[in-house]
């Protein structure tokens, strides 16, 4: 009688820890689409901000250029997730390049359009960072749980295995604030 | 902030001369009362001592009673008094400040918005705010207000029912609008023994509510509060690294710790305090130099916050 309870009492425990391992799983995946869903949205924005940034500059057509081509890529759709972050990576450097340009062009500094496309910018900065450490944290949460007891015992068997997390690029590590952008 | 940069304004020395008369005349009736009502006590008492306990507290009672009417019929003069304090000097003092800084004494933050504000989980059963300070600091609007929120508890004793208060928050609610465009709710707290394993039960077995608990990755912060919030990403949008470090800071600067909540665009800041503020004083001079020193310091700790948190950076898409 006492080794059925103790054996029904260990299951359901069993049954908690796996179920939690899948949910903390299932977060990581989560977690990624999340940051994808942001680069979506800032890859969105590039077709308006060059819109914009076309009508007043002269010089900067090869920045454009680049930046128009990156976007391209980058919503080719066939690509993986990794690119798919290097691009962003390049992208995020190229439009801060260009928005420090933007000092050189008073009018275009004043546009209302371009002002807003700014902040957008920055927000989606500022959300994709977010995302960043949303899925950093999911990933150690659901790394401490299959490399500590009792998950270790049964993570190799049940094929749980850690995942690594994403490193920031030194490059987003030193502009980390959106303030810089605005170069005031 | 000291008091001396306010002793060349005219206007309010004046007010405070005209004040020093009046605080002066209820303070002296106060005195009055209070010996009357301590005489009267201690001839009872030397009386039963004595031997004759029923004639001399029967004398004793009159002083008592006579003591009591002088107190009562200086109250009105009395709550005029602070009234006036209230709306002439502090407002002076928070006008000298910020020129948009105005007081509301009799108002304050409604227990409605108390509760939403999710700071506290118990629903308070008595409430009591007052002066309402609100203003606006650059591009940010802010208002705060004195609070006490209790609850109560009856338990059955042999002598019937005893009914204790318990203190759920006393202190300033500090509210402004926030800098970012947000949807959910995130909300941060003290760590304490009880909310610490309740996390850890949320985190690894099963939650009974609809916000997670947020891991976030400065150990400090995460050692001092416990964060929950409705969306992980939108949680961490918020408190970004540099806000985690200022929150840090302004908890650090405060005497007991700070609980946060961000929620529909404002965010909402509880600070404990063990005294009441912008209280006229009775039995010290108006005309003390210090004398508004610890409630001008108070006003420009809130007013700072702005500053702290930087709420004026408004590149976020909203303004």
């Amino acid at each position: 009688m006492i080794i059925a309870i103790i054996l029904v009492i260990l299951i359901i425990i069993g049954i908690f820890f796996y179920n939690s391992l899948i949910g903390k799983k299932n977060q990581v995946t989560n977690a990624f689409s999340a940051i994808d869903v942001m680069l979506k949205k800032r890859f969105d924005l590039i077709p308006n901000l060059v819109e914009v940034v076309k009508q007043y500059t002269n010089y900067e057509s090869e920045t454009l250029s680049k930046i128009v081509e990156l976007r391209t890529r980058a919503s080719a759709g066939n690509i993986s997730d990794a690119e798919k972050a290097q691009i962003d990576s390049q992208l995020s450097t190229s439009v801060k390049g260009l928005m420090v340009n933007v000092e050189n062009y008073p009018d275009l500094k004043a546009n209302t359009n371009f002002i807003n496309l700014q902040s957008t910018w920055a927000e989606s900065e500022e959300q994709i960072a977010a995302a960043r450490r949303s899925y950093n944290a999911a990933v150690t949460d659901y790394n401490n749980s299959i490399m500590m007891f009792p998950g270790s015992l049964f993570a190799g068997m049940l094929n749980f295995h850690p995942v690594p997390v994403l490193e920031t690029a030194v490059e987003e590590r030193k502009n980390i604030s959106a303030k810089d952008l605005f170069n005031n | 902030m000291q008091f001396s940069s306010l002793a060349g304004n005219v206007a309010l020395q004046n007010i405070l001369a005209t004040m020093e008369v009046e605080r002066k005349k209820i303070a002296s009736t106060q005195k009055k009362g209070y010996y009357f009502i301590g005489g009267g006590i201690l001839l009872g008492i030397i009386g039963s001592v004595l031997g004759f306990p029923m004639p001399s507290i029967i004398a004793g009672l009159a002083p008592v009673i006579y003591g009591g009417i002088v107190l009562f019929k200086i109250n009105d003069e009395l709550q005029a008094y602070k009234h006036t304090y209230k709306r002439d000097v502090i407002s002076e003092a928070l006008r000298f400040l910020d020129s948009s800084l105005t007081i509301a004494p009799q108002n304050g933050i409604v227990a409605h918005e108390f509760i939403h504000s999710q700071l506290f989980t118990t629903e308070p059963d008595r409430y009591k705010t007052e002066d309402l300070v609100s203003g606006r600091a650059e591009k940010t609007a802010f208002y705060f207000a004195e609070v006490h929120a209790e609850y109560k508890t009856v338990t059955q004793t042999k002598n019937g029912r005893k009914t204790e208060w318990h203190d759920i928050f006393k202190g300033i609610i500090f509210v402004a609008d926030f800098n970012k465009n947000f949807n959910g709710s995130t909300i941060v707290r003290p760590k304490g023994f009880g909310s610490a394993i309740s996390a850890w039960f949320s985190t690894n077995l099963f939650s009974f509510s609809d916000k997670d608990v947020i891991k976030l990755e400065n150990v400090d912060f995460d050692k001092t509060f416990i964060t929950y919030g409705t969306d992980q990403v939108e949680s961490r949008y918020l408190l970004t690294p540099a806000m985690m470090e200022r929150i840090l800071r302004l908890n650090h600067n405060s005497k007991y710790s700070i609980s946060l909540s961000f929620i529909q665009s404002r965010i909402y800041i509880g600070f404990p305090l063990d005294r009441n503020y912008f209280e006229a004083p009775i039995f010290k001079s108006l005309l003390n130099p210090d004398l508004l020193n610890e409630d001008i310091s108070t006003i420009k700790f809130m007013y700072d916050i702005v500053k702290e948190l930087d709420l004026n950076t408004r590149i976020w898409g909203k303004n």
